[in-house]
């Protein structure tokens, strides 16, 4: 088997000031050509995961421990203009809100170019090239585009282009932070299906964060599950949908009014509400809302273990169908 | 029953949380008091008693902030000088207070033609230096203190009714205030109890700090002749008057000034502080 | 009784841009008491603002909507004594309809006094019991909205709502800004008060899913229009128009897994600008079985089966 293109362990986030724990050990790998998935609530520490590997945490938030190797080099440890350098050529990212990632003042031709301007020097070729990248993913009369300022285009469109422009460099990973949450269902779909498609004829690694079980069950290869600052479970797609170890993963599965179930049975919920990162401490925070605790969940936190294809982080898991 | 440990507590309560509303709290109080003592007459000395014998006299124990170059006394002075600057800028901005706040949240709940009309009027206003326009209108109405708080007024209120008109067309459009009109609440109802409360936070904080900028134009003014007239007191106008022997009588200067600078200060913290308390989501944390 | 949408129409005019917005061009629906009406459509085809229009916020450009065979508006003076409180609207984001000066209590409360519906020593427990309704603890009565977790504030807002007694209940994608894992409690909640308090809803959301769990007949919306109504296992086990087909195929599906062919473009395009309505039918532009005569003909409603009615003529 080959070396993992990204390899993040014991990843620690926390705030500078009154230190509070926002991310709490969080280990995972990607492997070349791989596509990874992460969900979690709101407030699981998702975003700050994926803006660690960039190096784009945000003021007051800082990387506490742990390490990021890309490509054999500690990322935690790299000089801003080795990150600058990485960003956007070897990763890069699509945000949730594209009107906010796009300058609103400047043409969108001009912001793709900026993108090859910033890593390598323009030729006769680069404008072609940033045509092609929009016909790529599918924007209608290129030309026009290029001369086109964000808001003249929908949010679908412009998160289209938010693509075209991550893939230009033809990044190893992509890191993709919702970008389908704020589109409509039928918009969605032309995004997964866009990406799945760019993916697999690059052969580029993934990072897709959602909430929204629905939306990797086709697009990624394996699943990391995170609750609270932690991983709880990961593996691959279809043991996680199929056999879900950790009670939160399978509460999340179970609480989704199923497609087929002609008697709409009740929903089966999870009481209680998600529980802030930095107040898990040394237990399993995930135990308040667990119908399976004892008092083992709040004496210490369980460790990830298991395989690449499935572990989890549980003292009582669900167990094999 | 038990207590509910986030049980709401006093917006005092938060106020007293920020160092920069107690920092201010006791300059206020300061402030007050030494106005306080001006009005009652507690003062040393008559602050209008020339004695050229003692005039230019450095700070000593019987004319603690010095005298100037009629002999006057600088403390008593001061005292009295800042409760005429009090006096002036808060009448003007109760006014302006009242006017604009009253004029903004109607304009912004009530919207077209009066809203329209409100808004190019005080851009009108708006279109003048202030202090220029407090000069026009304090040398066509003529100079006593009442006077000069009136024109102060007229060129604060646009500013209160921006404050006020800016939030409520804000809050107007929030969800929770088309709910009360889902369930059938007053027009008159709405503005006291869901729009009011939410626009507060800035007016109040504006009035602080519209205090503060008061007094600097009643300085301003005073500076330049119009304001409080001689032998009387004013900060600004003892500002003014010690320019020509500042000099030879730091003291003359450095005294009043450092009253403004106290009372300007004083005020600004005071609105940080409340901007604080005031505003319940930031009591959270 | 029952809510009357007759061909209701709103227009927005933008004033700055001298442009006019297309909200709603013909809407005619009728909701059983009872029933519960599922409104399902891409973003910006209108849904709010019929939802809007029901509760009497937004007064139609044309056509009416009766409750009870009374014209709903909004009129304050009109709505306080009258059934018009009978209708009830509880908003998608549980932050903004809170008062955040409001401590839960009084937001419950207010409406009770206002309209003096208990006596005022009852109004305590009143509140108490409405909290208790919608799974709330009642120590948390003097908490202010940021206090509180947004599945709590939603159901706060339930609550507020319930407290005028209302008889129709217009949910506007009242669990699209929760947690994934408190969703389901919601929705359990909606379904307990449906059936204690004889409900009637008209529950609004983008998501299928969502609106296939709760809905006795769902009308599909596309660019102002319905173009597709039925029962609930009509529309999502025997979809006729083309959009619905596609809304129906992008559903998520868990019983299918890592199978990237599940992901296939199924719809082409994007939704049009409501400022220059298309000629004909709206969808034509992304419909794969669209014919000329449909850039030319608006298809009208016409039912196919028992109480299944579709906007399409190539159907
Ligand atoms: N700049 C910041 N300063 C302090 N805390 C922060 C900051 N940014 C995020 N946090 C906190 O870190 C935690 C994790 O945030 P993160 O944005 O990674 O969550 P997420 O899983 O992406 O959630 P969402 O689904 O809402 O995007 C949250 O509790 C959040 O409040
Ligand atoms: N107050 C308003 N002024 C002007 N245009 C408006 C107003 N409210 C809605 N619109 C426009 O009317 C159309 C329908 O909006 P509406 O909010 O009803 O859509 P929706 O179906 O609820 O969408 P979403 O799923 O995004 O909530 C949109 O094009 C919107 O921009
Ligand atoms: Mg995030
Ligand atoms: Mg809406």
């Amino acid at each position: 088997m080959s070396n993992p293109l990204l390899s993040v362990s014991g990843l620690g986030i926390s705030t500078v000031q009154d230190p509070r724990t926002l991310v709490n050990s969080v280990s995972f790998e990607i492997m070349p050509g791989e596509a990874v998935g992460v969900v979690g609530e709101s407030g699981s520490g998702k975003t700050l995961t994926a803006l660690s590997i960039l190096g784009l945490l945000p003021r007051g938030v800082a990387i506490a421990g742990g390490s990021i190797i890309f490509n054999g080099t500690d990322l935690t440890k790299a000089d801003p203009e080795t990150m600058r350098n990485l960003r956007g050529s070897d990763i890069s990212m699509v945000y949730q809100d594209p009107m906010t990632a796009l300058n609103p003042v400047m043409k969108l031709g001009r912001q793709l170019l900026e993108v090859i301007e910033s890593h390598e020097k323009l030729d006769d070729g680069s404008v072609a090239r940033v045509e092609a990248a929009l016909r790529e993913v599918g924007i209608p009369q290129v030309e026009r585009a290029m001369e086109s300022y964000p808001h003249e285009f929908s949010g679908g469109m412009r998160q289209r282009v938010m693509i075209a422009m991550a893939l230009l460099l033809s990044p190893k990973l992509l890191i993709a932070d919702e970008p389908t949450t704020a589109l409509d269902v039928t918009i969605q779909q032309q995004i997964l299906a866009l990406v799945s498609e760019q993916r697999r004829k690059r052969d580029m690694s993934m990072l897709w964060i959602t909430h929204d079980l629905g939306v990797v069950a086709n697009l990624v290869d394996r699943l990391i599950v995170m609750y609270a600052g932690n991983i709880v479970e990961a593996g691959t797609v279809q043991e996680i949908f199929t056999n879900p170890q950790h009670p939160y993963t399978h509460g999340l599965l179970s609480s989704l009014p199923s497609r087929t179930d002609k008697s709409r049975k009740r929903l089966t919920s999870i009481p209680g509400v998600p529980q802030k990162p930095w107040l898990v401490g040394n237990t399993c925070g995930f135990a308040p809302r667990c119908f399976k605790v004892t008092a083992e969940c709040t004496a210490s936190a369980p460790k990830l273990v298991g395989s690449l294809e499935k572990s989890v982080a549980c003292f009582h898991p669900m167990g094999d169908k | 029953m038990k207590r509910d440990p986030l049980k709401p507590k006093g917006g005092f309560y938060y106020y007293m949380q920020s160092t920069s509303g107690i920092v201010g709290a006791i300059l206020l109080l300061f402030m007050v008091i030494v106005s306080l003592c001006a009005v009652f007459g507690w003062l040393p000395h008559d602050p209008l008693e020339q004695n050229v014998e003692f005039a230019m006299q450095g700070p000593s124990s019987n004319f603690w902030f010095g005298t100037d170059e009629f002999g006057r006394d600088i403390f008593s002075r001061s005292l009295d000088g800042m409760r005429r600057s009090l006096t002036v800028s808060v009448s003007a901005v109760s006014i302006a207070a009242t006017i604009g706040v009253t004029l903004g949240i109607l304009s912004g709940y009530l919207g077209r033609w009066f809203d329209q009309l409100i808004v190019r009027l005080s851009d009108v206003i708006f279109a003048f230096p202030a202090i220029l326009l407090a000069l026009a209108i304090v040398s066509t109405l003529g100079n006593s203190w009442y006077q000069t708080s009136l024109a102060i007024a007229v060129v604060y209120t646009p500013i209160f009714i921006r404050v006020a008109r800016g939030p409520v067309l804000t809050v107007k459009e929030m969800d929770y205030v088309k709910v009360t009109r889902i369930l059938g609440f007053s027009s008159l109802r709405i503005l006291r109890k869901h729009i009011l409360p939410n626009v507060t936070a800035p007016i109040v904080v504006q009035v602080a700090l519209s205090l503060s900028w008061a007094i600097l134009t009643e300085s301003g003014l005073s500076f330049l002749g119009l304001g409080t007239q001689p032998p009387n007191a004013s900060l600004g106008l003892m500002v003014s008057e010690a320019q020509s022997i500042a000099a030879f009588a730091w003291w003359a200067l450095f005294f009043p000034s450092a009253f403004i600078t106290i009372v300007v200060v004083g005020l600004n913290l005071v609105g940080d502080g409340l901007r604080d308390a005031l505003d319940p989501a930031r009591r959270s944390s | 009784m029952s809510l009357n949408i007759v061909n209701v129409e709103k227009r927005y005019l933008n004033r700055a841009s001298g442009t006019t917005i297309n909200a709603l061009n013909g809407v005619s629906i009728k909701v059983e008491v009872g029933q519960t009406l599922g409104i399902v459509g891409e973003s910006g085809c209108g849904k709010s603002t019929l939802a809007r229009a029901v509760v009497g916020l937004e007064v139609p450009s044309a056509g009416s909507i009766t409750w009870d065979g009374k014209v709903i508006d909004n009129k304050a003076k009109d709505r306080l004594k009258s059934h018009h409180s009978q209708v009830q609207l509880v908003f998608q984001d549980p932050y903004s309809s809170l008062n955040p000066r409001q401590q839960i209590e009084n937001s419950i409360a207010e409406a009770i006094e206002v309209h003096g519906l208990v006596a005022k020593d009852k109004i305590t427990d009143r509140v108490t019991e409405l909290l208790v309704m919608v799974g709330l603890d009642p120590d948390l009565r003097n908490r202010y909205p940021h206090q509180l977790s947004g599945g709590q504030r939603q159901r706060v807002c339930i609550a507020r709502a319930l407290s005028a007694e209302p008889k129709l209940l217009v949910l506007d994608e009242p669990v699209s800004a929760l947690d994934v894992s408190v969703r389901a409690e919601v929705m359990n909640l909606l379904i307990d008060l449906r059936k204690n308090l004889g409900l009637t809803y008209i529950f609004i959301s983008h998501d299928l899913a969502m609106i296939r769990y709760i809905s006795d007949v769902i009308a599909v919306m596309y660019l102002g229009k319905i173009v597709e109504f039925g029962t609930w296992e009509e529309i999502i086990e025997n979809p006729v128009h083309p959009y619905t087909k596609a809304l129906i195929a992008a559903m998520p599906d868990h019983s299918i897994i890592g199978d990237p062919t599940m992901l296939a473009r199924t719809l082409e395009g994007e939704v049009p600008d409501p400022v220059n309505l298309p000629s004909g039918c709206s969808f034509h532009s992304r419909c794969a079985l669209a014919v000329p005569s449909c850039s030319i003909i608006a298809p009208t409603l016409r039912e196919i089966s028992n109480g299944h009615l579709v906007a399409c003529s190539e159907v």
